[in-house]
């Protein structure tokens, strides 16, 4: 029973203290990003790369998923409203449904598999290869230099690509609609804008920016914390990729819980 | 040149060194790689980048026109794992040399260009960037002296 006890207590610890120390760290990265000596030519260069990476290479895959998506969900989503005749609601389920929650969580899901994963690896085998010490010793600030361009690219290509996915999903529900119900493109676009509200939208930005702020951050961190050894970049990845789905997850909750409550 | 007898001594005398010269620190050093997944120009154009914000246009011209003194103008694209020896003593030596009244210092050079018999090449590349820095020190053991030519215990 003492055990038992005992290990909830470490557990309990344990989590608070790896929720701080993530927070912390995410509150020193969030400032600096308001720091003018955050950005230089070296940084900047960073961030374009970091862009190139992740919102440019993903396209032909991510623009592939969003049409199978969005082919697949404008089908169900129309052949339910048309089977239970009400096509009051179809704005609603396309913008509170599909724009609002759909598009960020696949975006984010694909980004986190592809980007967040590089990016843990990548720091992580910069730590081993004495990289980071590197460039402390030539006088350059790993936040500024190396985090917050990624951190950045993470929220920047985050709201970019989750617009992107919604774009997509949209305009082939306006195709299906006019197979299916035969509807103008006008009165599509008017029912979608009237079904939008703005407070969804703030969410939705919100929402895509924190996505990207933690799917960059929580990487970055794991991977700082990789030791010496060769073998503690996969346990480095592991950790960062477990810890990025749960915060995914948390994010998600909490934007339910704004939305809906 | 300095040289000493363990390398417990060496790298405590190296630690106080780089801790005294932090600002102007250009260190040489197998402890010291260039960044594995920038290319050579892109690792030596850093230090100005960053440190006075100089376009990457600019940056990369005068790192162009360094590599061409150095002879190794073809270097430029390439990234670490790729270089020979030489060449990877190179950049990072340019790299050291990018810092503003750059204090450079040769950590056991030999231990990256484990070819080498003597000193000559080591001496020869010092001269061409002679120009671009303020200080150069040699740390070593002291078993190495004779490859750098010196005889007398006297620290140089």
């Amino acid at each position: 029973m003492i055990s038992a006890i005992e290990q909830i207590g470490r557990f309990t610890l344990n989590t608070s203290s790896s929720v701080g120390g993530t927070l912390l760290f995410a509150a020193r990265v969030f400032l600096r990003m308001f720091e003018r000596r955050s950005y230089n030519s070296a940084s900047i260069m960073v961030f374009i790369n970091q862009i190139y990476f992740t919102s440019v290479q993903i396209l032909p895959l991510f623009l592939f998923v969003a049409v199978i998506f969005g082919a697949m969900v404008n089908g169900m989503v129309f052949q339910l409203i048309k089977k239970i005749g009400q096509t009051d609601y179809l704005g609603r389920l396309l913008m509170g449904f599909v724009v609002t929650e759909i598009s960020p969580f696949v975006t984010v899901l694909l980004v986190a598999l592809r980007s967040s994963s590089a990016i843990n690896a990548e720091i992580a085998v910069m730590k081993v290869n004495h990289e980071l010490s590197t460039l402390e010793i030539f006088n350059i600030d790993l936040i500024d230099y190396l985090f917050v361009p990624r951190v950045l690219n993470g929220i920047l290509s985050m709201v970019l690509l989750s617009s992107l996915f919604s774009l997509v999903v949209l305009s082939i529900g306006l195709f299906v609609s006019s197979v299916i119900f035969g509807t103008a493109a006008d009165a599509y676009i008017d029912t979608l804008l009237r079904s939008a509200s703005l407070l969804d939208m703030i969410i939705l930005w919100f929402k895509c920016a924190a996505f990207g702020f933690f799917i960059t951050l929580i990487p970055i961190m794991l991977g700082m914390n990789a030791s010496q050894e060769l073998t503690s970049i996969p346990v480095a990845v592991l950790n960062g990729m477990v810890k990025v789905f749960s915060a995914i997850i948390i994010i998600e909750v909490l934007s339910s819980i704004v939305r809906f409550i | 040149m300095r040289f000493f007898e363990s390398e417990e001594e060496l790298q405590e005398k190296l630690k106080d060194f780089i801790t005294a010269h932090k600002s102007q620190m250009g260190l040489v050093s197998l402890e010291a790689p260039l960044i594995s997944n920038l290319p050579v120009w892109s690792n030596i154009a850093l230090i100005r980048q960053y440190h006075q914000n100089m376009s990457w246009h600019e940056a990369k011209a005068t790192v162009d026109g360094l590599l061409h003194r150095m002879g190794m103008a073809s270097i430029a694209e390439k990234r670490n794992p790729a270089l020979t020896k030489e060449e990877r003593f190179c950049a990072m030596l340019l790299r050291a040399a990018m810092v503003q009244d750059a204090v450079v210092v040769l950590d056991k050079p030999f231990g990256i260009l484990t070819n080498l018999r003597d000193g000559h090449f080591l001496m020869h590349i010092l001269h061409k960037v002679d120009d671009l820095i303020a200080e150069a020190h040699i740390f070593d053991y002291s078993w190495a002296k004779e490859r750098y030519g010196v005889t007398a215990d006297a620290e140089d």
